[in-house]
């Protein structure tokens, strides 16, 4: 592969009909690059409830995947509300998310930490007003993209 | 187990047929879409009450090729229309979330 492949999608706002797409679409990218199965696994994990994030939070923004030899980042960037209290947002079971979005089987308070706990590194930047950018890593510890 | 043979042994009510020749031999249950997404075991059949479009991001992400909607219920139109683009089977068991996954641990289907 290339050095450096990147891919990039915006996600809509309250669009439960699309969620999802982004994140098959990078599932697709890495299996494509010959990314190792367990590695796309974490990234589909991490990209679905980064993207699930950007549709019921922050009325949309986009989700981008950088993959290099020796890593792949995922980085969800919203100009939503913000979040106000990221220790809080960060424990299990803690969730914002209103009634209705809830019914459906989100808003469990699951989403951050899933993606914390399969991420290599977890960054988040969050600024109330203004928007979150979420940013996490996956290593390629062996040889991780078939290089032909 | 094939995706056909479970829906044989528990008669369900195929939506959408997809892959039956998929082998499952794991399953999973529950109404949580992040608590699937996060520890379903890759190529589960997911039993669930939820029936919305949503079921099937979750399924195509985690190559889940069986969802049974149990207790009677019945796919949205969205779903079923979803299932079928992803080639996900689709089905409904009249049994309770309960009586399903007993069943399918009687298959030998691990969790």
């Amino acid at each position: 592969m290339d050095s450096h492949y990147e891919v990039e999608f915006t996600v809509r706002g309250d669009d439960f009909l699309a969620a999802g797409e982004a994140s098959n679409q990078i599932k697709e990218t890495l299996i494509m690059l010959g990314v190792p199965s367990p590695i796309s696994r974490r990234a589909s994990i991490i990209t679905y409830e980064a993207e699930m994030n950007l549709v019921i939070h922050s009325g949309g923004g986009s989700l981008r995947a950088v993959i290099t030899p020796e890593k792949l980042t995922i980085q969800a960037t919203d100009r939503g509300p913000g979040i106000p209290d990221l220790h809080l947002a960060m424990r299990e079971g803690f969730s914002t998310a209103p009634d209705r979005v809830r019914e459906m089987g989100f808003g469990a308070g699951m989403g951050l930490p899933n993606i914390k706990r399969n991420s290599d590194s977890l960054e988040i930047e969050s600024e109330v007003g203004k928007g979150t950018t979420l940013t996490a890593t996956i290593f390629f510890h062996e040889g991780p993209v078939d290089r032909r | 187990m094939t995706v056909s043979s479970l829906i044989e042994s528990l008669k369900l009510d195929v939506h959408n047929g997809g892959d039956g020749d998929r082998p499952v031999s794991h399953g999973v249950v529950g109404d949580l879409l992040s608590f699937v997404m996060g520890g379903a075991p890759e190529g589960a059949a997911w039993v669930t009450l939820q029936t919305h479009v949503n079921l099937a991001a979750v399924a195509v992400l985690k190559d889940i090729p069986l969802v049974i909607l149990a207790s009677g219920r019945t796919p949205d139109p969205e779903l079923l229309e979803r299932c079928r683009k992803e080639n996900i089977t689709l089905a409904t068991a009249i049994d309770s979330p309960f009586d399903v996954c007993g069943a399918l641990h009687d298959l030998g289907l691990k969790g």
